[in-house]
């Protein structure tokens, strides 16, 4: 029996063959396996020369300079390095952050422990697009606001924020600091940190082609910004980020990303093609509801609400066929639906049974004609069982 | 998810899934499709010569989780010859277990109750007048 398509680049992609030998070459002894760190021998200065080669591969693709570059485990690593680095060097002047209810939990968790801290917080909420207006920011804006945190891309429908609207907005209300989680961004869409005008800016290895466990956070010395240390021991990474380097890893995330960037243009122009095509075959099925405006959405990411079935029972029907996320976070016990999708204007309903389609560099045509039988015989199924007659359009 | 072989089996073939007609049929139903557990159960009543009144047919319809279906499913296929009886083939607690449903989850498998004895209730009306 063959393996189930993969539909759930969003959640994580395959490490590029030529990223893996990349990163191959540099944990045995024939390789750069030295210690980045240990100066005066050519094993850690062989091991240097790969982590700031990366740096600076990283830097290219979004537009930022290599000092920027500071590497963390992760974009969640760098969210809370960013939040709460952020935070505790600005607490003398305010203890306010605003952020939105659509963001990642690597966000909203710190923000929380924010507001557990005495902070207050304030939320954002889209429009049914899932876009949020910079002029909604600024009115949210107040004189004890140190820091906006807003993604890029949104993980669950793919719409694309207006950095730059938000930057412009932060700037004018007195430099108001402005990080960006732009993990799902890197390879699905145009990254210019530098234009953007972000003072902050989580990237994700893992999202790209490259290997999981490594990221950055993008801390613009342009800008002059400033963070606290939250991990201590060794002064790495301009002392933000102690601790002893993966070479391998972070040798992976430039790999990829410099091939992210170099392929970005023509990978997106081939799977824009293919996720029409399932929008296509999903829609002649009927009862199907696209989320998110296609316009403001990045070519990887498909998000669909089906009428008349339950996203738990859909999701377990097409799980030997294709690999994919639903809409909602929960279990259908939990009763929790996705808040992106019901800001939306989904109900409760349509926002559980909601699936999350995100292709990649894999993807076929194949893949996408098993999603659509997968999918269509499904609802066909579930529908009859359930007593629903949806109607085909 | 994970769910067991049971759930899996029972969700994927849905024995007895559809509805009867006639005159004597009797509808039971419980649970809100909004709520996320809708469930139907159908049975037609025979009285054989020997006497005695049982279960000769029985089908069922549910919007819900697959163990919501799975559930309704066995229930439903293992009516057929059977006593009118609101009692479950199984009780609630053995059901849950055999088809490995988290406690949390409890809530579905007492719809699937509900059904049962709303439609036992329809067929012992009429059986009574």
């Amino acid at each position: 029996m063959s393996r189930p398509a993969y539909f759930d680049h969003a959640s994580t992609t395959p490490v590029d063959l030529r990223v893996a030998a990349q990163m191959g070459a540099c944990l045995t002894a024939d390789g750069s396996f030295g210690n980045p760190g240990s100066i005066g021998h050519a094993y850690g200065e062989q091991a240097r020369e790969r982590v700031e080669s990366a740096r600076a591969q990283v830097a290219a693709a979004v537009g930022a300079e290599p000092a920027d570059v500071i590497w963390t485990s992760g974009a969640t690593e760098a969210d809370n390095l960013a939040i709460f680095g952020l935070g505790a060097h600005a607490q003398g002047r305010g203890r306010h952050v605003v952020t939105a209810r659509t963001e990642h939990k690597a966000v909203l968790d710190p923000c929380r422990e924010l507001e557990r801290r005495g902070w207050e917080v304030s939320y954002l909420q889209p429009d049914r697009r899932g876009v949020i207006d910079p002029d909604r920011l600024a009115a949210a804006l107040r004189a004890d606001t140190v820091l906006v945190s807003l993604m890029h891309v949104n993980n669950e429908i793919g719409v694309i924020q207006d950095i730059a609207g938000f930057a412009a907005v932060c700037e004018r209300h007195g430099g108001v600091r402005l990080h960006v989680d732009a993990a799902q961004s890197v390879g699905k869409c145009a990254v210019d940190f530098r234009a953007c005008g972000a003072d902050l800016m989580s990237l994700s290895a893992h999202k790209a082609y490259g290997p999981k466990g490594v990221g950055a956070l993008l801390v613009s010395r342009r800008r002059r910004v400033q963070i606290e240390a939250r991990q201590f021991g060794g002064g790495q990474e301009r002392g933000l980020r102690s601790g002893t380097l993966a070479t391998h890893q972070v040798v992976g995330m430039g790999a990829a990303f410099a091939i992210a960037a170099a392929e970005r243009e023509s990978e997106g122009w081939r799977i824009e093609a293919l996720r029409e095509r399932l929008w296509r075959g999903l829609a002649r099925q009927g009862g199907a509801l696209r989320n998110g405006a296609p316009a403001d959405v990045v070519p990887q990411i498909l998000n669909v609400s089906f009428e008349d079935v339950e996203g738990e029972s859909l999701l377990a029907a097409v799980a030997p066929e294709i690999a994919v996320s639903t809409g909602s976070a929960c279990a259908s016990a939990t009763g929790e639906s996705s808040y992106v999708l019901r800001a939306l204007g989904r109900g409760e309903r349509l926002a559980e049974s909601s699936l999350r389609f995100s292709l990649g560099r894999q993807t076929t045509e194949e893949d996408v004609d098993r999603a659509v039988s997968a999918v269509g015989g499904a609802l066909a199924r579930l529908r009859r069982i359930g007593g629903a007659c949806a109607t085909t359009k | 998810m994970r769910y067991n072989e049971m759930t899996l089996r029972y969700f994927e073939s849905a024995p007895a899934a559809g509805t009867l007609d006639g005159p004597q049929v009797a509808t039971g139903t419980a649970g809100e499709r909004q709520q996320g557990a809708w469930v139907q159960f159908q049975i037609r009543l025979e009285t054989p010569a020997d006497g005695g009144t049982r279960i000769a047919a029985a089908q069922f319809l549910a919007f819900g989780c697959p163990h919501t279906i799975a559930t309704a499913a066995w229930v439903a296929e293992q009516a057929p010859g059977g006593p009118v009886s609101a009692e479950l083939p199984l009780p609630v607690e053995a059901l849950r277990r055999l088809f490995g449903v988290p406690v949390e989850k409890l809530g579905r498998l007492l719809v699937v109750e509900d059904a049962w004895r709303a439609v036992i209730a329809t067929a012992s009306a009429r059986v009574e007048t």
